[in-house]
């Protein structure tokens, strides 16, 4: 079944075309990963799939339904998608624990003990069930994008988006981000990431997308996009990433 | 971000109000300013016994004076209250998309800081009361009335610094933070009071608690249409004595007053934003 079906999507800033027809689907279960040079609208797609940017032309079909037209609040659609940010966007004033909760608590309307469970839950599968009660300015990089997964999972989305979640972070933290997103993708989540780790794109991703300048230019497994690629732009981007 | 402090956070929950708002500095500053009333009254109080003025006169003066006090204390409690919902309000107003409220809360800013306290006082004063007085015919009703209209003319002058506060409260919370709540699928106005709003306050409380007390001062100029607040009572009393040292006396009464007031309301002011405080977040703790 697909997940996430991307048709003809087109998004302006002013005069800016950032996105110029992108058709992209993600199989259920599937990790698509999504690379391509700075400002090649990478992110706005990502923003775009969960409604944080309304895109002026094209389609979202979120499990065969279209969620960007009027009539569906996008809160709606959000609360199905999970997303990850590069800066983690942590709440600052919550404990990691009060992080996990707040969207199972006001958006969910669980009961504070169920979604005090939840989260605990949910942070355990982060690696993180001691360090409920921190807070995020007390949590290394890692941590903290951590807690920021854990928050997107409690909300049991259909898809998971990531937007360069290791892009912020110190060397010495990125596998551990890394090893979560794997164990996420082992159990079956299904995950669209923005992201240039190639160890993780070639041994997780079922589908490698090269964008560039709003378009995507070439779409494959990972091995055909890294290794054989068609493209003279992503054989000049994936070079320059690989060396 | 601190690794090493980082390692070493203990997982423990918040500690309970109580503990969180009556830190060792907070009880020391109740400490301090109580002995400091007390000492300015125990100085005075030798002073007349030594005869330097007249005891009886500073004895009997603590009623009048505690009933000005009565006055100003049920002033600020109007002034400062509607003056903190009119600020929030329309600072809040000022950083939505909305045309009119942005529209509003500028207008509303740009007028009454503009204006001295006692114009708007003066000019509030004297409409409602014209105005009250063409609709009911009674002075009486009229004057009660416009009594009020003056100190909430006051009100509306520090809401509009309060406004000024709040929008900036609100402007230092990264963006990263609302795109955050947005995408596990929470609404604007949930967002805002349970991500931006205590953000915003965190960062806006001793502005705010600066603007109380300076607007507790303020509250004298209301002695100018009639008010018989503290500031009143003290031209009242010093009008009557005999003898330079009865003069300070009064106001020196007057100004403990005030002092007390505004050190119970800043302290109070104080344990909200204990309240409100981030472990690993400021700079100052490092």
């Amino acid at each position: 079944m697909t997940t996430v079906s991307i048709r003809n999507l087109h998004k302006y800033f002013g005069d800016l075309h950032v996105l110029r027809g992108v058709n992209l689907d993600v199989e259920k279960a599937d990790v698509q990963v999504i690379i391509g040079p700075s400002g090649s609208g990478k992110s706005t797609l990502l923003r775009c799939t969960n409604l944080l940017i309304q895109p002026d032309d094209g389609q979202i079909l979120l499990e065969g339904v279209q969620v960007n037209r009027p009539g569906i609040r996008p809160e709606w659609v959000r609360e199905q998608i999970g997303m990850v940010f590069q800066q983690f966007n942590l709440f600052t004033h919550l404990t990691a624990v009060q992080n996990v909760m707040l969207g199972l608590v006001r958006v969910k309307k669980l009961d504070k003990k169920a979604a005090r469970d939840k989260a605990k839950f949910d942070l355990d599968r982060v690696g993180l069930g001691d360090k409920l009660h921190a807070y995020p300015a007390q949590l290394s990089g890692g941590q903290q994008q951590r807690v920021a997964i854990a928050r997107a999972l409690a909300m049991d989305p259909k898809v998971m988006l990531f937007d360069e979640p290791t892009s912020a972070l110190d060397p010495e933290f990125i596998h551990e981000v890394l090893d979560v997103m794997t164990r996420l993708a082992e159990e079956g989540m299904t995950m669209m990431v923005v992201t240039h780790e190639m160890g993780f794109a070639k041994g997780v991703a079922d589908s490698v997308v090269f964008v560039d300048q709003g378009l995507i230019i070439e779409q494959g497994t990972p091995e055909e996009v890294f290794d054989r690629p068609g493209h003279e732009r992503t054989k000049a981007f994936v070079g320059k990433i690989l060396r | 971000m601190n690794e090493t402090e980082a390692e070493g956070a203990a997982d423990v929950e918040r500690p309970p109000f109580l503990k969180r708002v009556f830190t060792r500095e907070s009880i020391a500053r109740w400490g301090v300013g109580i002995a400091a009333v007390v000492a300015v009254f125990g100085i005075l109080y030798f002073l007349g016994t030594r005869q330097l003025y007249n005891l009886d006169f500073a004895i009997y003066l603590i009623h009048p004076v505690e009933d000005g006090l009565a006055v100003t204390m049920k002033l600020v409690a109007v002034v400062i209250p509607l003056g903190f919902a009119l600020g929030f309000l329309l600072g809040w107003g000022r950083t939505t998309r909305s045309m009119l409220f942005r529209g509003l809360g500028a207008i509303y800013v740009d007028f009454f800081r503009s204006m001295p306290p006692i114009v708007l006082i003066f000019f509030s004063y004297l409409l409602s009361a014209l105005a009250v007085r063409q609709l009911t015919g009674s002075p009486f009703i009229a004057r009660d009335v416009s009594l009020w209209m003056a100190a909430i003319a006051l009100a509306f002058h520090s809401g509009s610094y309060q406004a000024e506060i709040v929008r900036a409260g609100i402007l230092s919370v990264p963006t990263g933070q609302l795109e955050a709540a947005d995408s596990i699928g929470m609404g604007r106005l949930r967002s805002m009071f349970s991500v931006v709003l205590p953000q915003a306050f965190r960062v806006s409380l001793p502005a705010l608690g600066n603007e109380f007390s300076s607007v507790i001062k303020d509250t004298s100029l209301l002695s100018l249409v009639g008010w018989l607040d503290l500031a009143q009572t003290g031209i009242v009393q010093a009008r009557g004595v005999v003898g330079t040292m009865s003069v300070f006396v009064v106001w020196i009464e007057v100004a403990i007053m005030y002092f007390a007031l505004t050190y119970v309301v800043t302290r109070i002011v104080r344990v909200v934003e204990n309240n409100y405080k981030v472990p690993g977040l400021e700079a100052a703790e490092l």
